[in-house]
């Protein structure tokens, strides 16, 4: 069935399809309708939702939902998500699955309320302090936001962790034909519950990137929960191995895993020169680019990264073929994934597109960009840069 | 302290609130920000506002609202910023009001912290919360100071739980001053904004703020909505000293909340029966009168002040 949907609405659908059934979060634009779509979407009794107070209570309702085995969400945007930044520490030291959409607007502080932007993209990365890593998730449009949100939530029961899921202004509040039935999804994922047997150590691993099993607060099983650095058992240690083991497999559980955890769409010409690589808002005008460039008969390849962080290395690598000389990233923001890029694949000729006032990128920017690099590049020059 | 009178006409910009703002038809605020204005008698406030319909009302030019400077302050902490202003001005021997200017979210919800801490500190600082009972700058969801039974966008069937009664909550700060403030009274008003102008030390004034965009109601009835609102007895207009002498302004008559509830959609769930509205006029005013009646107000209280109030 095809419909017309605002992204917000999209995220609901997804949370819902994927399980959840418990949402707590604090009104703010562009976000606030997440809120009232999830209000609409419970009233049958499936979930709970809560309006809290402020976004520091929003988060802490959902992790302790989530210690007992809640499939929780919470969504908010810029000031919210700095509210945030403590409670996902939290989080993240005491291995609770939550998901967080960022509904991005335009710049710090309040920045333009109504307004759009992609600049969350490294502080989302780096939202905890220890900058332990978090799975970061990027929606282009209503239909990637709702499969990404699905996908989020198999993340974070899976490997018990916080994960961000990046939308902004313009798809939460556009609205888009869609047809969610249609979407192919894997099955819905629930954390590993823990056996009964034996004694239980709510943090065992055998290797620094597994998960530890699962068992909801106060149940049988003791569970003891702590934002201080602690052992196997949960309790607070200063033994300095016992310190190092849990920083590395908060760090291995992620970056051990980001094989599984890569979400592109690769759209690759082998013969060709140009690769377009984009996410978030950018997206939709680097399609309409290179379609546009394709047909000026230009060789480009386009890769669109919904897993941004950790970066999906295999995939950037895959679409760097031979024949690659160059890549255009168009952000909308200072230009700060494409460092990122830098830092993968290093050698090749690296152009950053930006806009950072709210506006979006059109698709003829990118497009002059292709084209012109074409030619600067038949004439040898490098300083494109 | 003397209070100069005006004695030339404002120019456009002059005014606290400008002409040609932001706020809807109606709007409470727009009643309470001139008030305030024309009680200040020419005195330049430092307005410190966080994230509300108030801050939008500073805006963009040429609708940017106010005539005054004018710091926002992030949606939780404008008691903290108003707290570093007033202590470098007090340094700089500066006169002139510093002025939180805030929501009900801003107040009763995200907020309170700050302003708790900033009125046990007792800071030099008047804060005013134009409540209207319900977060207006995002599209109307509820919040504490959300009446019981209101519907609103995150309340679709009416509000289960009661208004916070901030009042007290101020009170128990023990604060030189609280008062509560009715738009449909003026000179109640204007005494009020004076003796909190005159007093030192943390200040805490609450309106009640007609929102007819949030409550579904006619713009050209705000006044006379907040009229019945006092009459009714469900919003008390009365003054706390030291948080701990109470005098009550107003009393209420047999005006029935049924006036009120009627002239308003956000009612719609509980207009045939508001009994949650009842009970909460009863007790109110069981405790108001039990405190002004055990903990009265002297007549000193606010008695210097006397001579203006019958001037106006
Ligand atoms: C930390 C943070 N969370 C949320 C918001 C979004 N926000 C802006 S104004 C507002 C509601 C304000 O309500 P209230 O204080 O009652 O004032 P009103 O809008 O009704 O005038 C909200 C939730 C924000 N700006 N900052
Ligand atoms: S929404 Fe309500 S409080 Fe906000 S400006 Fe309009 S009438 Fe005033």
């Amino acid at each position: 069935m095809r419909e017309f949907i605002t992204g917000n609405q999209a995220i609901v659908r997804g949370a819902v399809r994927a399980g959840c059934n418990f949402v707590a979060g604090y009104p703010i634009t562009p976000a606030s309708s997440i809120l009232n779509e999830i209000v609409r979407a419970f009233a049958d009794g499936s979930g709970t939702v809560v309006q809290t107070e402020d976004e520091i209570a929003a988060i802490g309702q959902c992790i302790g939902a989530a210690m007992t085995g809640a499939k929780v969400l919470t969504a908010t945007s810029g000031p919210g998500i700095s509210l945030y930044s403590e409670n996902i520490g939290l989080a993240q030291m005491g291995e609770t699955p939550i998901v967080i959409v960022d509904c991005q607007r335009m710049g710090p502080a309040t920045g333009g309320a109504t307004a759009t932007g992609d600049g969350d993209v490294m502080f989302a990365r780096h939202v905890t302090s220890g900058s332990y890593p978090i799975p970061v998730l990027a929606a282009t449009d209503a239909m990637s936001a709702y499969r990404l949100t699905y996908e989020a939530f198999n993340i974070a029961e899976r490997l018990r962790t916080p994960v961000i899921l990046l939308s902004s202004k313009a798809i939460a509040m556009t609205r888009q034909t869609v047809d969610l039935e249609s979407v192919e999804l894997p099955a819905a994922i629930t954390r590993q519950r823990a056996t009964s047997n034996g004694t239980f150590q709510p943090y065992h691993v055998d290797h620094p990137s597994d998960v530890p099993d699962f068992a909801p607060i106060g149940g049988s099983q003791r569970v003891r929960f702590t934002g201080s650095i602690h052992g196997e058992d949960g309790v607070l240690t200063i033994d300095r191995k016992k310190i190092d083991a849990k920083l590395k497999h908060l760090n291995a559980k992620i970056v051990g895993n980001a094989a599984s955890l890569e979400l592109v769409e690769a759209d690759l010409d082998d013969s060709a020169e140009t690769l377009v690589i984009s996410y978030g808002l950018a997206d939709g005008a680097a399609r309409e680019a290179v379609k546009q460039s394709r047909e000026h008969g230009n060789l480009v390849s386009h890769l669109t990264i919904f897993s941004l962080w950790p970066v999906p290395e295999i995939a950037l690598r895959a679409a760097i073929t031979p024949s690659i000389r160059r890549v255009i990233v168009p952000e909308l923001n200072l230009g700060l994934y494409v460092e990122e890029i830098r830092k993968q694949v290093p050698g090749v000729l690296i152009e950053s597109i930006q806009r950072i006032d709210g506006g979006l990128i059109y698709p003829q920017r990118i497009v002059d960009a292709i084209e012109q690099i074409e030619i600067n590049a038949a004439r040898g020059e490098e300083q494109l840069r | 302290m003397t209070i100069i009178a005006e004695s030339k006409p404002k120019e456009y910009c002059d005014y606290l609130l400008r002409p040609g703002n932001t706020n809807c038809a109606g709007c409470g605020m727009s009643i309470g920000l001139q008030w305030l204005d024309q009680a200040l008698a020419g005195e330049k406030p430092t307005l410190v506002i966080p994230a509300c319909c108030g801050i939008v009302t500073a805006g963009a030019f040429p609708t940017s609202g106010y005539g005054v400077p004018t710091a926002a302050a992030t949606f939780a902490s404008s008691p903290a910023l108003a707290s570093g202003i007033s202590a470098i001005a007090a340094i700089n021997k500066e006169k002139n009001p510093i002025i939180c200017w805030a929501g009900d979210g801003g107040t009763y919800d995200i907020g309170i912290a700050t302003l708790s801490a900033a009125a046990e500190r007792n800071e030099d600082i008047i804060y005013i919360c134009y409540d209207n009972e319900i977060y207006g700058n995002t599209g109307g969801q509820r919040s504490s100071a959300t009446p019981e039974g209101a519907v609103t966008s995150t309340t679709k069937s009416g509000k289960g739980e009661r208004k916070k009664d901030i009042m007290a909550i101020m009170a128990g700060h023990r604060i030189p001053y609280a008062a509560t403030l009715s738009v449909a009274h003026r000179d109640d008003f204007l005494r009020k904004i004076k003796l909190a102008r005159a007093t030192k030390g943390f200040r805490f004034l609450l309106i009640l703020s007609p929102c007819p965009t949030g409550w579904k109601s006619e713009p050209d009835e705000s006044t006379d909505l907040i009229s019945t609102a006092v009459r009714s007895g469900l919003f008390p207009v009365y003054e706390v000293f030291d948080g701990k002498r109470y005098r009550i302004n107003m009393k209420p008559d047999e005006t029935p909340v049924e006036d009120y509830v009627k002239k308003q959609k956000r009612y719609r769930s509980v207009a045939a029966d508001p009994k949650g509205l009842k009970d909460y006029i009863d007790q109110q005013w069981r405790y108001l009168i039990g405190m002004a009646k055990a903990f009265p107000a002297t007549k000193d209280d606010g008695a210097f002040l006397a001579t203006d109030v019958k001037a106006e």
